[in-house]
C-alpha cells in the first residue's frame, strides 16, 4: 500500500482529474433514471414542451458523461501506465543493486515474473481503482440514503442486506486472498519450469525427456488449473448469491409494502423508486466486491514487490570512500567463508599476499574452492572472517568504481548478451575505441575468427549466444576482460574450451600485452599455470600448497598427483 | 481481421471438447436472461394489482370484494423469476469458470508441450524472455478475458438478439428507428477499435521485448555486477519501459473511450427514440393513448438495445488482449517441428557403423560450416575429434543427434540416413554429454535420473560413483534428496559436469558422445573418471571431443578438424610421427619431464 501511495505522489494532479471525472460520471447516473422518469411522465402528460426540454436536458447528460467519461479513461490509463513504469523502474533499479547473495536467494526467474507479471497486476489495480472503484462508494452512498429517505418504514430492509451481503463477502474475500497468493506462486514455477526446458532443450531432447518435462509442467500447471477453478467457483456462488440476497430483499420490500397499504396507500407511489435504489446498492455492492477481489491479487503482487524493493542488499559499497587507483596487491588474512545458508566452509584460513604483476596460478580438485576464492578477490561476497585487501585497502572500504576498474573477473561460465560483439566487449570498457576492441580481441585470439565476419565487431551475437561456439564465447570473454586494461585480471577457468594452440597464444599474449597486471588464472591443467610466478594449491577449502611448479614438485603431494595425471609419459600414453 | 480469424480458430481449437457444456451454459445463459428481463414484469404486474386492490378497497361498493390474491400471485412469480435467474446464474457461471481455467491450463500445457516438438534453431534464434511472455503475460490475459470476458460476450449477445426479437414483435417502425443509429455506432466503434487494436499489438509485442531484455539482463546479472554495468543495464531497461508505458497508454485510452462513447450514443439513441418516436405515433395516425404508451415501452427497449453494446466495448481491452495473445500463441502453433519420419526405421542399437559422408552444413544460408566432412565409426570404436575452437566439433555432433539437419551429405547409422530413423530411437540410443551443463529443478536424484526417471536408486548411485560425484553428494545433508536448480545450484561447475557424465551413463546409450564433457573437471578427478568409463566405453561406440589431449590418447582414431574440413586422421602414434597440426597441438599441452 504504502509503495502505491509513495508512487502515486507525482501523479496527484492526474489521480484528481480522473476521480472528479469519475464524480461526475456517478453523478450523472445517479440524475439521469430521475430524468427518464420525467420524460416518461411528460410522454404520458402530452406536454410536447416539456418532452423536449426534458430531450434536451438528456443530450447534455449524453455530452456530459461522454466527456467526462474520456477525461477519466486518459488520466486513469496515464496514471495507471506512469505508477506502473516507476514501480518497474524502481524494481529493476533494486534488482541492479543486488549481490550475488541476494540474486541466488530469490532466483532470477522469480525476479523476472516479480519485474513483469507482478507489475502488470499492479498496473490493473490502479487503473480499476481510478476507473470505477471511487464510483462505488458514490453510488453505494447516494442509494442508500435515497433508499431511506423514499421509504423510511422499511429501513431496516435496506440495512439487513447490506449487513448480510457484507457478511457473506468476508467470508469469500478470506478465502480469495490465499489463493492469489497460491496463484502467483504458481505462475513462479510455470515460469521457472519454462525457463529452464528452454535453456536445456539440448540436453531435454537428447535425453527424450519431452514426454516426461511435458508431465512434469502439466502437473505443475494442472494445479494452477485447480486454483483458478476453485476462485471461479467461489465467484459463480458469490454473485447469484448476492443477487438472491438483493431479490429477497426487494420480495420483502413489496410485501411489506403490500401488507400495510391500507394504512400507508402514500407507500405505493414510492415502492417503484424504493426497489431501484435496492437495485443500484446491490449493483454497487456487486461491483465493488468483484473490484475487491481483483484487487486482493493486485496486493499480493504489490506485497511480492515490496519484497524485492525492500531488500537490503546484502553487499554495499563504502559510499564516502574515495575513488581511488587501486594498485594490484592483493592479500587474503586467515579468511573463511561459508555460503549462505551452507553449514560447511567453503574456504577456511586462506592467507597468502601478491605483488602487484605477479602471475598467479591456482589449482586444485573440483569443487576446491577455486571459484570462491576469485569471487572474494572482486567482492562478490564478503569474507565470513578474516579480511581481503586490494592495493592494500581492505574491500569493504572501497569505493565500487575504483574496484571494477581495477579488477576484472572473467567468469567460468562464459555468458554474453545478445547484440552485438561489440556491446558485449565494450561492457568490460564502456568507452572503448575499435583499436582497443580489436587488441582486446588479440590477445584473446578472438580477432581471429571476429576478422573473418564481414561485419567484424558488429557481427550478432544471438541469444543464449547460440551462434558461437564453446571456445568462442570464451574467448569472447576474455576479451571483455582484458578490454578495461585492469590491474587484476582473474581467469576462472576461462581457457578451458581452447584447443592448445589457442590456449598458449593467449597466454603469451597476456604476458606481452598486460605485463603490469596480476593475474590469477584458475585451471585444471598444469600446462597453463607452469609458468606462473606462484601457483595456489586449494584442497577441500584449505590453502595446501603456494609456490612456484618446481618448488611444489618438492613440498606439495595432492600438486605432484595432479601432474602425474598430466604427464605426457605418464601412465597409459 | 486475420488476427481475430486466427485468434477464433486457435479457441476453438481448444474450446472444442467443450462443446456440449458449452451448449448448455449458452441454453441456461439465455433461460437466465429470459426469466431476469421477465422478472421486472411480473414487478410491474403486483404493483399494478396492490394498486387495483388499493382503488377496490377504497371504494365502498367493492371493499367487500377486493382481494390481494392477485397481488399475492404476481409476487410469486416474481420472486419465482428471480429465484430462477439467480440459479441458472449459478450454474452458467459455475460451468464455465471450470471451463476457462481448464481451457486455459490445457493452453498453457499445449504451448509447453508444442514447445516440447520444435527444432532447436527455433530455441536458437528466439530470444527467451519473449518465450516466457507467453506464459506469463499473453495466457494470463486469455484466462482473464476467458473468465470476465468471453461469456458475457456470450450472454450480451443473446440479450441483444433477444431486445431486437422483442421490438421487431412489437412494433417495426419504431424497432427500425431505435435502431437507426447503430451503423453511426459501428463505425464510431470500428474506428476507436481499430487503433486501439494497433497499440494493443504494439503494447503485446513490446511488451515480449521488454520480457526478453529483463529476462537476458537478469540471467546474466552476475556478468553485470563483475563489470559493474548496473547504470548501463538501468539504462538499457529505460527506453523499453518507455515503450511499453508509451504503447499500453494508447491501448488503454483507445479501447477504453469505447465505453463513455458507446453510452453517450446510447443517450444520443434515446432522444432520437423520444423525438422522432412521438413524430411518427402523431403521424401515422395511431390511437393518441396507444401510441404514447409504444414510446414508453421503446424508450425502455432503446436501453436494453444498446446495453449489451455498451457491455461489450467496456470489455473490449480484455477481448482485444486476448486476440492478440492468440495471435501470438498461434504463432508458435504455426512453427515448424522437428520432423521424424512416419513408420521410420528403429534404430535398435549401433552393429555395424555410424558414417558421416561428405557433410556439407550451413547454420545460415551461404555461410557454410562443415565442408565435406566424411568420418567413419566402426561399432566398439571410439572415435576422437580434436581441432582448434570453431573448427565445427559441437557442429558434428549437432547432426549426429539429428538436432540440424546436413545441407548435402549425408549421417547413417548403419547405413541407414538419419533422417529415415524413427526420431526417439535414435536419441534413445545416442546419449550425449554436453559442453554446457545444465541442471533442473529438483533432486539431485531427480536430474541424475534425468533420462530414466524409472532407474532404481542403485543404478543411479553407481553412475554417480563412475561419475566421481557419490562422495560429494554424500556430504550433502539431504545427500541425494538435496533440492537443486540450475542458478542457485550449490555445485562448482565441474561438480555439475560430473552429474551431467552421471546423466548419461544411467541412460546406457549404445552410441556415446562426449563433448568436452570433462572440460571443467580436474585431472585427477578426470583419470578416476576415465579408469570408471574404459568399462563404459568398452564395447561401446563413442565419439569424443576434447582438448585436453591425454583424455583421447586411448582412441582407436583420432580425427583433425580444422575450419570446417577434416585435415588429419589416424592413430595418436601415427599423428604424432606425422608432425603436422595434431602433433604441434599435442607439443603445446603436455607437460614433458
Ligand atoms: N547456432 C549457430 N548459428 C550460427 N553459427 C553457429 C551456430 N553454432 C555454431 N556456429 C558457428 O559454427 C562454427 C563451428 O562451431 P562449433 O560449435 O561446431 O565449434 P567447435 O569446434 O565445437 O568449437 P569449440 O571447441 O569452441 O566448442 C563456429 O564458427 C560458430 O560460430
Ligand atoms: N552458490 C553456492 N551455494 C552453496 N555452495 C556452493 C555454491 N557455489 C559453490 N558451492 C560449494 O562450494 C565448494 C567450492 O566451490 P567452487 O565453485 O569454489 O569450486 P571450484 O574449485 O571452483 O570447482 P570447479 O573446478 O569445479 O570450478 C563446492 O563444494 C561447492 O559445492
Ligand atoms: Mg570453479
Ligand atoms: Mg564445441
Amino acid at each position: 500500500m504504502q509503495i502505491l501511495k509513495d508512487h502515486a505522489k507525482p501523479y496527484w494532479r492526474d489521480i484528481t482529474f480522473s476521480i472528479l471525472a469519475v464524480i461526475v460520471m456517478a453523478g450523472a447516473s445517479l440524475w439521469q433514471p430521475r430524468l427518464l422518469q420525467n420524460i416518461m411522465k411528460a410522454i404520458i402528460a402530452d406536454n410536447q414542451s416539456q418532452v423536449m426540454q426534458y430531450g434536451i436536458q438528456l443530450l447534455v447528460l449524453a455530452v456530459i458523461g461522454l466527456v467526462a467519461g474520456v477525461i477519466n479513461t486518459i488520466f486513469a490509463a496515464k496514471v495507471s501506465q506512469s505508477i506502473a513504469a516507476d514501480v518497474r523502474a524502481n524494481e529493476y533499479k533494486k534488482i541492479q543493486s543486488f549481490s550475488f547473495g541476494n540474486i541466488e536467494k530469490f532466483s532470477a526467474g522469480n525476479l523476472v515474473v516479480r519485474m513483469t507479471n507482478d507489475v502488470n497486476q499492479v498496473q490493473q489495480l490502479v487503473m480499476m481503482f481510478l476507473q470505477s472503484l471511487t464510483r462505488i462508494p458514490i453510488l453505494f452512498v447516494g442509494a442508500f440514503i435515497l433508499a431511506l429517505m423514499t421509504l423510511p418504514r422499511l429501513w431496516w430492509i435496506v440495512v439487513l442486506m447490506v449487513i448480510l451481503i457484507a457478511l457473506s463477502s468476508q467470508i469469500v474475500f478470506k478465502q480469495m486472498g490465499k489463493f492469489f497468493t497460491r496463484i502467483q506462486k504458481l505462475i513462479d514455477k510455470t515460469n521457472t519450469l519454462a525457463k529452464e526446458n528452454l535453456q536445456g532443450v539440448r540436453v531435454v531432447k537428447s535425453f527424450n525427456q519431452e514426454q516426461n518435462e511435458t508431465t512434469r509442467f502439466t502437473e505443475n500447471s494442472d494445479e494452477l488449473t485447480h486454483v483458478n477453478t476453485t476462485i471461479g467457483y467461489l465467484f459463480s456462488t458469490m454473485i447469484p448469491m448476492f443477487m438472491l440476497i438483493s431479490y429477497v430483499a426487494i420480495g420483502a420490500a413489496v410485501l411489506f409494502v403490500g401488507r400495510g397499504i391500507i394504512q400507508h396507500p402514500s407507500d405505493l407511489a414510492a415502492i417503484t423508486s424504493f426497489i431501484s435504489y435496492l437495485m443500484q446498492i446491490f449493483f454497487a455492492i456487486m461491483i465493488g466486491g468483484m473490484m475487491s477481489t481483483f484487487a486482493s491479487r493486485g496486493f499480493v503482487s504489490l506485497a511480492r514487490i515490496k519484497e524485492v524493493l525492500d531488500t537490503e542488499p546484502d553487499l554495499t559499497y563504502d559510499t564516502n570512500a574515495e575513488d581511488l587507483d587501486l594498485s594490484g596487491d592483493v592479500s587474503f588474512k586467515n579468511v573463511a567463508f561459508t555460503y549462505p545458508g551452507d553449514q560447511k566452509p567453503a574456504l577456511e584460513n586462506i592467507s597468502f599476499d601478491v605483488k602487484s604483476g605477479e602471475m598467479i596460478g591456482i589449482v586444485g580438485a573440483t569443487g576446491s574452492g577455486k571459484t570462491t576464492l576469485a569471487q572474494l578477490i572482486a567482492r562478490l561476497y564478503d569474507p565470513s572472517a578474516g579480511e581481503v585487501t586490494v592495493g592494500g585497502v581492505n574491500l569493504k572500504h572501497v569505493n565500487e568504481k575504483s574496484l571494477r576498474r581495477a579488477v576484472s573477473y572473467v567468469l567460468q561460465r562464459a555468458i554474453l548478451f545478445s547484440g552485438t560483439i561489440a556491446g558485449n566487449l565494450r561492457q568490460g570498457n564502456q568507452g572503448a575505441s575499435e583499436t582497443e576492441l580489436q587488441k582486446a580481441a588479440e590477445i584473446a585470439q578472438a580477432a581471429e575468427f571476429v576478422n573473418r565476419y564481414d561485419d567484424n565487431f558488429e557481427h550478432e551475437v544471438e541469444e543464449r549466444s547460440a551462434n558461437f561456439s564453446g571456445g568462442q564465447k570464451q574467448r569472447l570473454s576474455i576479451a571483455r576482460g582484458v578490454v578495461g586494461n585492469p590491474k587484476i585480471l582473474i581467469l576462472d577457468d576461462s581457457t578451458s574450451a581452447l584447443d592448445a594452440r589457442s590456449e598458449k597464444l593467449v597466454q603469451e599474449a597476456l604476458d606481452r600485452d598486460l605485463k603490469g597486471t596480476t593475474t590469477f588464472v584458475i585451471a585444471e591443467k598444469i600446462s597453463s599455470v607452469l609458468h606462473a610466478d606462484r601457483i595456489l594449491v586449494l584442497d577441500e577449502g584449505q590453502l595446501v600448497g603456494i609456490g612456484s611448479h618446481q618448488e611444489l614438485l618438492q613440498t606439495s603431494s595432492i600438486y605432484t598427483e595432479i601432474y602425474e595425471t598430466q604427464k605426457a609419459k605418464g601412465a597409459n600414453a | 481481421m486475420t488476427d481475430i480469424k486466427r485468434a477464433i480458430v486457435y479457441f476453438a481449437k481448444y474450446l472444442k471438447r467443450y462443446w456440449l457444456s458449452l451448449s448448455f451454459v449458452t441454453v441456461v445463459t439465455v433461460i437466465s436472461i429470459y426469466f431476469e428481463v421477465k422478472a421486472p414484469v411480473y414487478m410491474g404486474q403486483a404493483i399494478t394489482e396492490l394498486a387495483n386492490y388499493v382503488g377496490q378497497y377504497m371504494n365502498p361498493q367493492t371493499q367487500q370484494t377486493a382481494s390481494m390474491t392477485p397481488f399475492y400471485k404476481a409476487l410469486g412469480l416474481m420472486m419465482l423469476f428471480f429465484v430462477v435467474t439467480a440459479i441458472t446464474m449459478f450454474i452458467s457461471s459455475f460451468i464455465s469458470s471450470r471451463i476457462s481455467a481448464e481451457a486455459s491450463g490445457r493452453m498453457r500445457i499445449g504451448l509447453f508441450a508444442k514447445l516440447q516438438r520444435m527444432t532447436i534453431k527455433y530455441f536458437d534464434t528466439h530470444r527467451d524472455g519473449e518465450i516466457l511472455s507467453l506464459f506469463t503475460s499473453d495466457l494470463d490475459n486469455i484466462f482473464n478475458a476467458m473468465n470476465q470476458a468471453i461469456f458475457q460476450l456470450l450472454s450480451q449477445f443473446a440479450l441483444f438478439v433477444g431486445v431486437i426479437l422483442m421490438m421487431f414483435n412489437q412494433n417495426v417502425k419504431l424497432a427500425l428507428v431505435t435502431m437507426a443509429s447503430t451503423p453511426v455506432a459501428i463505425i464510431v466503434a470500428w474506428f476507436v477499435i481499430s487503433r486501439a487494436r494497433h497499440y494493443i499489438d504494439q503494447q503485446q509485442d513490446a511488451t515480449g521485448k521488454m520480457n526478453g531484455y529483463i529476462n537476458e539482463q537478469i540471467n546474466g546479472e552476475k556478468i553485470i555486477i563483475t563489470q559493474g554495468l548496473q547504470k548501463e543495464s538501468i539504462a538499457g531497461f529505460a527506453p523499453h519501459n518507455e515503450t511499453v508505458k508509451q504503447a499500453t497508454f494508447r491501448g488503454q485510452v483507445y479501447s477504453g473511450m469505447l465505453f463513455p462513447l458507446m453510452q453517450g450514443l446510447s443517450l444520443l439513441n434515446l432522444a432520437i427514440v423520444i423525438f422522432f418516436g412521438s413524430w411518427l405515433v402523431v403521424h401515422d395516425g395511431m390511437d393518441k393513448s396507444v401510441g404514447l404508451g409504444l414510446i414508453v415501452v421503446f424508450v425502455n427497449y432503446s436501453q436494453q438495445y444498446y446495453q449489451p453494446i455498451t457491455q461489450i466495448t467496456s470489455i473490449y481491452n480484455m477481448l482485444q488482449l486476448a486476440v492478440t495473445g492468440a495471435r501470438r500463441l498461434s504463432d508458435v502453433d504455426e512453427q515448424v517441428e522437428e520432423i521424424s519420419p512416419v513408420n521410420g526405421q528403429k534404430l535398435t542399437g549401433v552393429s555395424s557403423n555410424v558414417t558421416l559422408k561428405d557433410i556439407h552444413f550451413a547454420y545460415q544460408e551461404n555461410k557454410e560450416i562443415l565442408h565435406g566432412v566424411s568420418i567413419d565409426v566402426q561399432k566398439g570404436e571410439m572415435v576422437a575429434l580434436v581441432g582448434p575452437t570453431g573448427s565445427g566439433k559441437t557442429t558434428v555432433m549437432n547432426l549426429l543427434n539429428r538436432f540440424y539437419d546436413v545441407t548435402g551429405g549425408a549421417v547413417t547409422f548403419d547405413g541407414v540416413d538419419v533422417r529415415d530413423l524413427d526420431l526417439k530411437s535414435l536419441r534413445e540410443h545416442v546419449g550425449i554429454v554436453l559442453q554446457d551443463s545444465v541442471l533442473f529443478s529438483g533432486t539431485i536424484a531427480d536430474n541424475i535420473k534425468f533420462g530414466d526417471p524409472e532407474a532404481s536408486d542403485e543404478a543411479m548411485i553407481d553412475a554417480a560413483k563412475q561419475a566421481n560425484i557419490h562422495d560429494f553428494i554424500m556430504t550433502l545433508p539431504d545427500a541425494y534428496q538435496t533440492k537443486v536448480d540450475d542458478e542457485n545450484s550449490i555445485f562448482s561447475t565441474g561438480q555439475k559436469q560430473l552429474l551431467s557424465i552421471a546423466r548419461t551413463i544411467l541412460t546406457n546409450p549404445s552410441f556415446l558422445i562426449l563433448d568436452e564433457a570433462t572440460s571443467n573437471v580436474d585431472t585427477v578427478t578426470e583419470a578416476r573418471i576415465q579408469a570408471a568409463m574404459d568399462n563404459v566405453i568398452a564395447g561401446r561406440t563413442s565419439f569424443v571431443i576434447a582438448h585436453r589431449l591425454k583424455t583421447i590418447l586411448g582412441a582407436d582414431k583420432i580425427v583433425v578438424l580444422k575450419d570446417g574440413q577434416v585435415i588429419e586422421e589416424g592413430s595418436h602414434e601415427a599423428l604424432v610421427a606425422e608432425g603436422g597440426f595434431y602433433a604441434e597441438l599435442y607439443h603445446n599441452q603436455m607437460v614433458f619431464e
